[in-house]
């Protein structure tokens, strides 16, 4: 577990220590941002490598394995029907504990002044995902090609964009662009592979492809429909 | 001192967690009951993965909140503010670059697509390629603040742009392209380098928050889609097929 812990907070200082030099020069040479705010950023910065190490340990031991778990209990019950509800209700709840989703969410939030809620945002983030996930599922029983179901989604989301509230478009697509994180990705893979084995496993692995393309349709179009009604 | 451990929020943050976290455990709970009826041994270890996890989480959007945030918006209000606004332009490029070449998911995402081409497309090239597309997205939804160009007017030629590329590749790296246009937008750009978007957006005349401010996730997702999908299509014009993966 030591050894474990310190691949991870290698990793974790690679991705976050580039970012703290950047800032710095930049505070040094042009930006001159009063002390107190630069302090907190250095503060922040440890805050985040501690708490990303701790997060990718506690995703390692915890909702990993569950995932992988759940993928082979599905494969080995076999009801249609119960893994279509299973994959989006599965797939609402993985999304809404997202951090990537946390933090857009408070961004535009705070932006917005409160217009757009935060726990609204949240919900049809989820439900988004959870909605794409069954559809991806159907996709697979029936064969369809993805790139029908990947041309559908985004005809949806252009047309959709004619109807909506205009600050929900860049608001709609970032929200796609943030369901893929560290919690999502691995939870939703296991969960395809899982659903792929019921299938008979012919197009095992390449079918499973593709999922996390389609999830993040999903809140693309269910935030453009937020928009619509916030007209 | 005090101030700048504590954030004013941190209890409604505290509740905000608990409350993500708890459909998931809840179908946890579940699933063990009914399904996997775990030893009371790895039961507890998987609670303890999910303490561990709430509490990374907290840490991390604490950090994310009295740190990122407000530095990322004071260097965007910054340079916005400025006279030299471009400058926003080539800083954006420099951090678009450094934050996707250091990101573990993105070389994950590298040596499957070297494993599955057999060798034919090298890490490293997947990789610098990649991660020079993301710089030049990032780029560009700085551009976008900058000269007051619409976000449709980028997404829309990308992902036409996308699509023809998908029809010319066919369905195996349509499939590949379209997933991994998540790994770029990782947790360092959402929390760092959208709140200096949001900075800029907010300080400039004639800029609105909301329209100009966000969308870079959206651009940023596109890059790894069109740079996958390009290498896919030279490795099929050499004959190439990918190789089923396991």
């Amino acid at each position: 577990m030591i050894s474990r812990l310190k691949n991870i907070s290698k990793e974790v200082i690679l991705t976050i220590g580039p970012i703290i030099l950047i800032v710095t020069i930049l505070q040094i040479i042009i930006i001159k941002m009063p002390w107190i705010v630069f302090y907190k950023f250095l503060i922040g910065s440890a805050m985040v490598m501690m708490g990303l190490t701790i997060l990718l340990q506690g995703l390692k031991i915890s909702l990993l394995p569950i995932g992988e778990m759940i993928g082979s209990a599905l494969s080995e019950k076999g009801s249609v029907t119960l893994l279509l509800l299973l994959g989006f209700v599965i797939g609402f709840a993985i999304t809404i504990a997202e951090p990537d989703v946390l933090v857009l969410s408070s961004h535009i939030d705070i932006v917005s002044y409160g217009q757009i809620d935060k726990t609204i945002l949240i919900a049809m983030i989820g439900i988004g995902v959870g909605f794409f996930i069954l559809i991806s599922f159907l996709r697979i029983i029936l064969k369809i090609p993805i790139i029908y179901i990947l041309l559908g989604g985004y005809l949806t989301i252009l047309i959709l964009s004619f109807f909506t509230n205009r600050n929900y478009i860049p608001v709609g697509f970032d929200a796609g662009g943030v369901t893929t994180g560290p919690i999502t990705v691995p939870f939703i893979m296991a969960l395809g592979l899982g659903f792929t084995t019921v299938l008979g496993g012919k197009s095992k692995g390449l079918e499973s492809f593709g999922l996390i393309g389609l999830a993040s349709i999903g809140p693309i179009i269910t935030v453009l429909i937020l928009g619509v009604i916030y007209r | 001192m005090s101030e700048i451990f504590i954030a004013e929020d941190l209890i409604s943050l505290t509740t905000e967690i608990l409350v993500a976290l708890i459909p998931i455990f809840i179908i946890f709970i579940i699933f063990q009951i009914f399904v996997f009826k775990l030893s009371k041994k790895s039961f507890l270890d998987i609670l303890k993965g999910f303490l561990l996890t709430f509490v990374g989480l907290i840490l991390f959007l604490h950090g994310v909140q009295i740190g990122f945030m407000p530095a990322g918006k004071i260097i965007g209000q910054t340079i916005g503010n400025s006279p030299h606004r471009w400058l926003l332009i080539p800083i954006g490029f420099l951090l678009g670059f450094v934050v996707t070449v250091v990101e573990p998911a993105v070389r994950i995402l590298c040596s499957e697509v070297e494993e599955s081409t057999n060798g034919y497309i090298k890490e490293k090239q997947m990789l610098y390629t990649l991660s020079l597309g993301v710089a030049a997205a990032v780029s560009l939804a700085m551009a976008k603040i900058v000269f007051d160009i619409s976000l449709v007017y980028i997404l829309i030629p990308g992902y036409i742009i996308a699509f023809i590329l998908a029809f010319i590749a066919g369905p195996k790296f349509t499939s590949l392209s379209f997933d991994s246009g998540g790994v770029a937008t990782g947790p360092m750009t959402v929390t760092f380098i959208l709140s200096i978007s949001i900075g800029a957006a907010t300080i400039m005349e004639g800029r609105d928050a909301i329209l100009h401010g966000f969308g870079l996730v959206s651009i940023v997702a596109l890059a790894p889609i069109i740079a996958v999908l390009i290498f896919g299509i030279i490795f099929q014009k050499k004959g190439g097929d990918l190789e089923r993966r396991k």
